[in-house]
């Protein structure tokens, strides 16, 4: 069965470009814009990645209340933060809530779906 | 420019509407008694799942605006059930307990596509502690007025409690599936449902058993006298075409709301209201 990532930011032609690399490596993506979108997916659906923007909407930085929510409801999940934010401060925040790997935009999609491979232990 | 989730929610024409049947047993034979209208959200996308779809919208705290969307989405389905049918709709405790123009807006949403309020039972659900109790139990006492049954869902689960049953003294009691699942080799879930049941019967409400999921607690619930059942080993949600290519939608007399001429009529204690009495044929469906 194909393994479910989540990918979670709020520009669109970034998710769909990520969402459409990541299916034809053979895994079934969703797509949030939002936070409560995000939550309402992952409370639901066993997703074995998330790949979430730091920085969601245009007024908080979103990807931590995410990341708090994986930690509450401690769902058995893999992160990839992929941010164009790199201050050091929202890194330890955000790698102090279990995230697994980081990348900084723009990344090139193949360095996104190793990322995702060495996650899932899909081979490459 | 694109429109965001919230939005495309709220557009009732991106919504879907099911029915699922609520059957009465009796006797071996089952009679569909009415229909709840279940709402799904765009399709091709998750929210076409209702706990998807409603637990975002409980995260947006929309509860209102998004029972408002469904209430037009299902107004516009039930323009094609036969007039006769009964249908319950989920509302939100929040809407009726929050949102004061939600009975004016239900009145005229009915009214606009000549619906009769009678035939709707309002299903009250609620996630999250109940607004203001006394706004709520007048709004349901204004939808009362209308003639809308009222029902309390997922009984015994949340926020559905004994505050809840005291406060919207529903017609009907939905009990929630877990309290029925197993029932057969359980001893303490059917010490619990036997209970509901007695409260409600002391309280002159009807249950109904929500997804019984063997006929073996199917044959127990009946035994322990729930008098409705819904559950997909009866039937499934499904498109109104569906439920009329099975048959368990038609213009048929079992749903009737008065009996033929003729045909012998039995008080029905549990669905007298506010000084209205419903009159039903023995051997028909008794709440219709």
């Amino acid at each position: 069965m194909a393994k479910k990532i989540l990918i979670i930011d709020d520009d669109e032609q970034l998710r769909n470009a990520c969402r459409d690399f990541l299916s034809d490596g053979g895994y079934e993506v969703d797509c949030a814009e939002e936070l409560e979108e995000a939550q309402s997916l992952l409370t639901y659906i066993p997703y074995s990645v998330v790949i979430t923007d730091l920085r969601l909407s245009k007024l908080a930085f979103g990807g931590l209340d995410v990341l708090k929510h994986i930690r509450e409801q401690a769902l058995p999940v893999r992160v990839i933060v992929l941010t164009a934010y790199g201050w050091p401060e929202l890194k330890t925040e955000a790698s102090a809530s279990g995230v697994d790997a980081f990348l900084r935009k723009p990344a090139r999609l193949r360095e996104l779906g190793a990322a995702v491979d060495a996650l899932t232990g899909a081979t490459a | 420019m694109t429109k965001s989730v919230l939005e495309t929610i709220l557009d009732s024409s991106t919504l879907s509407v099911l029915f699922q049947p609520i059957f009465q047993l009796q006797k071996g034979i089952k009679r569909v008694d009415s229909v709840e209208a279940l709402v799904r959200g765009p399709r091709g996308t998750k929210f076409n799942r209702a706990d998807i779809l409603f637990d975002y919208v409980r995260r947006k705290k929309a509860e209102a605006a998004v029972d408002q969307s469904c209430f037009v989405a299902i107004c516009d389905a039930v323009t094609n059930l036969p007039a006769d049918v009964r249908v319950n709709i989920n509302v939100h405790a929040a809407t009726l307990g929050q949102n004061s123009g939600f009975v004016d807006f239900f009145r005229r949403c009915a009214k606009k596509r000549s619906l009769t309020l009678e035939r709707f039972t309002v299903e009250i659900v609620e996630h999250a502690p109940t607004c203001d109790a006394s706004r709520l139990t007048a709004t349901i006492a204004q939808l009362r007025d209308l003639g809308v049954r009222i029902a309390l869902d997922d009984v015994g689960l949340g926020q559905s409690n004994y505050r809840m049953m005291l406060d919207c003294d529903p017609e009907y009691y939905k009990l929630d599936g877990y309290f029925v699942r197993d029932l057969n080799r359980d001893p303490k879930r059917r010490a619990v449902v036997e209970s509901l049941v007695t409260l409600a019967k002391t309280l002159e409400s009807a249950v109904v058993a929500e997804a019984v999921a063997s006929e073996d607690d199917l044959a127990y619930v009946s035994d322990l006298g729930v008098d409705l059942v819904q559950a997909n080993i009866l039937c499934p949600a499904l498109p109104l075409e569906e439920l009329q290519k099975l048959g368990h939608i038609e213009a048929s007399p079992i749903f009737s709301p008065l009996a033929k001429a003729g045909d012998a009529f039995r008080h029905v204690p549990g669905l007298e209201r506010g000084g209205v009495s419903f009159g039903v044929a023995l051997g028909q469906s008794f709440y219709t």
